[in-house]
């Protein structure tokens, strides 16, 4: 009886000790997090300088300048997507709104790149510097969630692996591609600050399986050309990293990453 | 980032040459509307992808009130699997599917370059096999695949004795693919001839006309038998036997530039365009054109007659059926059953192609329920999200349940499998339901979306010119 409750007594506090390290380990993903908010910050002031410039050279009827402007801008929104699908839907649909845009980033390609001019697009420029410094803001002052961050990820990574047989999301600029490719920077940079070094404690193989299937995805997506990637090592690549951060979150002590925000 | 397809069917595939049979791809997946100049296919591709109304899939084994067997089903989802086919097919989502949605053909299909008219595709064109390019644009239907066990010889020239033969050449061949399974071949072949024609209440027994037809289908009937003026050895009844399908099983040179073989004329009011190489629309065409060439001396109202009589042992019974959840769970569900059998078998082939196949069916499914950034549809925002997870998370599970299988983990793939089976019967049905009026089966919203999509296409291509 004795032994018995000895070894329940260790049972016990091995399951205690385990709750702690996960506790100790979600609070350490927290700190974090707060070291990530810089980098989301770098994105989306980059997105935002791009927009101010694409503002600038509308203003200035510069079709080509407004065009590499609106290209930069792109780089950083995308690449900032581990937050923006984790934590700002609302303005994620004011900004990147697809397909029928009639307002955000691909309300300006279609003027841009289908219609060829600068003429009339100065208030939509406006706004959208406009939704991006209320973006910048929020990043600023959220309160930001290793939990966020990863349901963020999850998401991001099951979107890269949808098709874009079709042209992609940013067919109009024919820059699909670079948007895929960014959406993994962004998350090879959440990945790597936030969540690498307590997961290869947590769990050395599944930090490992993480590295070398975001290492995989940006393989498959060096093609150069969007017509030759592979889309089913593509989708089969991005599915295997969202069911390796699915199992993350429980060594990490967070829940099951959802893909989607389902509460507004 | 995201994306943009959906549908199904891209394209084409199959098409191909074929003449009944024609191969195979197209599925579900592949993009659409196409156009700029980052797509696989050409600019100005059209696969029909977000036709709502779905030609209707008549099975033989279960109009005789049995079930599908293993091997059918196989072939089925193989039929639909975009990584059966090679190269730009793969890459462009396209299955046999594609070309001949749900067994039948495709009268929208067009991609420049390798189509002459809707309804055609250059299987030799070089575009999905660069080696088969035969310097020449000589497009032909993708033929329906209803009834094409009783339509031997196969390929519009009838150059295949064997249906096997067939689906292998328009495998490796014609869409550069790799060298198919044995099984994976004998599941096509046993799909195939598992397709059945739909039913005709306007046919008796034997081909001829049933009761109640009309006088003008009657003297229409006559026309059909009646031997030709200059050549009494001939009529369209000689070919066309009324009491085998309406064919001969034989090659003849009707004027149309070569010898082909007769097609069937049943179900054929949907079977347009006509003639191996899609040159007619209609039935008034075809009449005309055997009219001259073999100088039947026909009067305007003999025409008439023999166009009705065509008509009526062309008909079908609901050749389209609504596309929609309860459709597309059944498929997935009839695909993802193959898994009962492969995973204890350990055939790591078939699962490893079910959950390509089937997974692609449910991230299709997916993209019917827009998502937040489509300000095509406004409500049912959660009910909407709800829908989206489910899918998303079903996914997921068949990429656990390949990976249990190739480490050989089998009873646990089973495991998982078993609870795959009994959420897509309860919660994501549940889910898919409750979402289904503010998703892309809901007409005014799919025309307001694909509205959008066609635009985006044409701006895509204006801008890349």
């Amino acid at each position: 009886m004795q032994s018995f409750v000895c070894a329940g007594r260790l049972v016990l506090g091995g399951i205690l000790l385990a709750a702690s390290l996960a506790g100790a380990r979600a609070a350490t993903i927290d700190e974090s997090v707060e070291r990530y908010r810089a980098y989301i910050i770098g994105n989306v002031d980059e997105a935002l300088a791009g927009a101010r410039g694409l503002r600038e050279r509308i203003a200035a009827k510069d079709l080509a300048g407004a065009r590499r402007a609106w290209i930069e801008a792109r780089v950083g929104w995308e690449r900032a997507e581990v937050f923006t699908g984790g934590f700002v839907s609302d303005l994620d649909d004011k900004i990147d709104g697809w397909p029928n845009a009639t307002t955000g980033f691909h309300a300006v390609e279609a003027a841009l790149f289908v219609r060829g001019t600068t003429d009339g697009l100065a208030p939509e420029a406006d706004k959208l510097v406009l939704h991006l410094t209320d973006l910048d803001l929020k990043v600023h002052q959220m309160r930001l969630s290793g939990q966020g961050m990863l349901d963020g990820a999850a998401r991001l990574t099951y979107e890269i692996g949808e098709s874009k047989a079709d042209g992609g999301e940013s067919r109009l600029s024919g820059t699909s591609l670079d948007d895929m490719v960014n959406n993994l920077a962004g998350l090879e940079q959440a990945y790597s600050v936030i969540f690498a070094a307590p997961l290869a404690t947590a769990d050395a193989t599944l930090a490992r399986q993480a590295q070398a299937q975001i290492e995989r995805l940006s393989t498959l997506l060096t093609v150069g050309d969007l017509r030759r990637v592979d889309p089913d090592r593509v989708r089969a690549a991005s599915e295997d990293l969202v069911v390796t951060l699915q199992a993350a979150a429980a060594a990490l002590g967070l829940r099951r990453p959802t893909l989607e925000m389902l509460v507004q | 980032m995201r994306r943009g397809r959906q549908r199904r069917g891209v394209l084409p595939a199959a098409l191909v040459a074929a003449a009944l049979l024609a191969a195979l791809p197209a599925s579900r997946a592949g993009a659409f509307p196409v156009g700029g100049r980052d797509t696989v296919l050409p600019a100005g591709s059209e696969l029909d992808e977000d036709a709502l109304d779905r030609p209707r899939e008549v099975f033989r084994a279960e109009a005789m009130g049995g079930a599908k067997s293993y091997l059918v089903r196989l072939g089925d989802m193989a039929f639909s699997a975009p990584s059966l086919l090679g190269g730009m097919a793969r890459r462009a989502g396209i299955a046999c599917n594609a070309c001949h949605v749900n067994g039948a053909g495709n009268p929208r299909l067009y991609i420049p370059g390798l189509s002459t008219r809707p309804g055609t595709f250059d299987t030799t064109g070089g575009v999905f096999n660069p080696p088969a390019d035969n310097g020449v644009l000589d497009a032909l239907t993708p033929p329906s695949l209803r009834g094409a066990r009783l339509l031997a010889p196969y390929g519009h020239d009838g150059r295949f004795a064997s249906l096997r033969d067939f689906v292998r050449n328009v495998i490796v061949d014609e869409f550069a693919g790799p060298e198919p399974s044995p099984a994976i071949l004998d599941g096509l072949v046993a799909y195939i001839q598992d397709i059945d024609f739909l039913p005709n209440p306007r046919l008796a027994p034997g081909g001829a006309l049933a009761a109640g037809a009309s006088a003008s289908e009657r003297r229409g009937e006559k026309l059909f038998r009646k031997p030709f003026p200059r050549r009494p050895e001939l009529s369209c009844a000689a070919c066309h036997l009324p009491s085998a399908a309406f064919v001969d099983h034989r090659q003849h040179d009707v004027g149309s530039g070569g010898e082909f073989k007769t097609p069937t004329l049943l179900n054929a009011d949907v079977n347009a365009p006509y003639f191996h190489d899609g040159r007619y629309d209609s039935y008034a065409q075809v009449v005309a054109h055997f009219d001259r060439v073999f100088a039947l001396g026909l009067a305007p109202r003999e025409r008439q007659d023999l166009v009705a009589y065509l008509t009526a042992i062309g008909d079908g019974v609901r050749p389209y059926e609504r596309d929609g959840v309860e459709p597309r769970l059944k498929e997935i569900g009839e695909f993802a059953s193959l898994l009962a059998t492969a995973i204890p078998a350990g055939d790591r082939e078939v699962v490893a192609l079910t959950v390509a196949t089937v997974g692609g069916e449910l991230r299709e499914l997916t993209e019917a329920f827009p998502d937040r950034k489509d300000a095509t549809v406004v409500d049912g925002r959660t009910e909407r999200a709800t829908a989206r997870a489910a899918l998303k998370e079903r996914v997921l599970d068949l990429r656990r349940i390949d990976a249990a299988v190739a480490a050989g983990h089998l009873d646990e793939a089973a495991a998982d499998y078993a609870a795959w089976r009994k959420l897509m019967a309860s919660t994501v049905p549940e889910a898919l339901r409750a979402a289904e009026r503010w998703s892309l089966f809901n007409p005014d919203l799919h025309d307001a979306h694909y509205g959008a999509l066609r635009l985006l296409s044409q701006q895509a291509d204006k801008a890349a010119r």
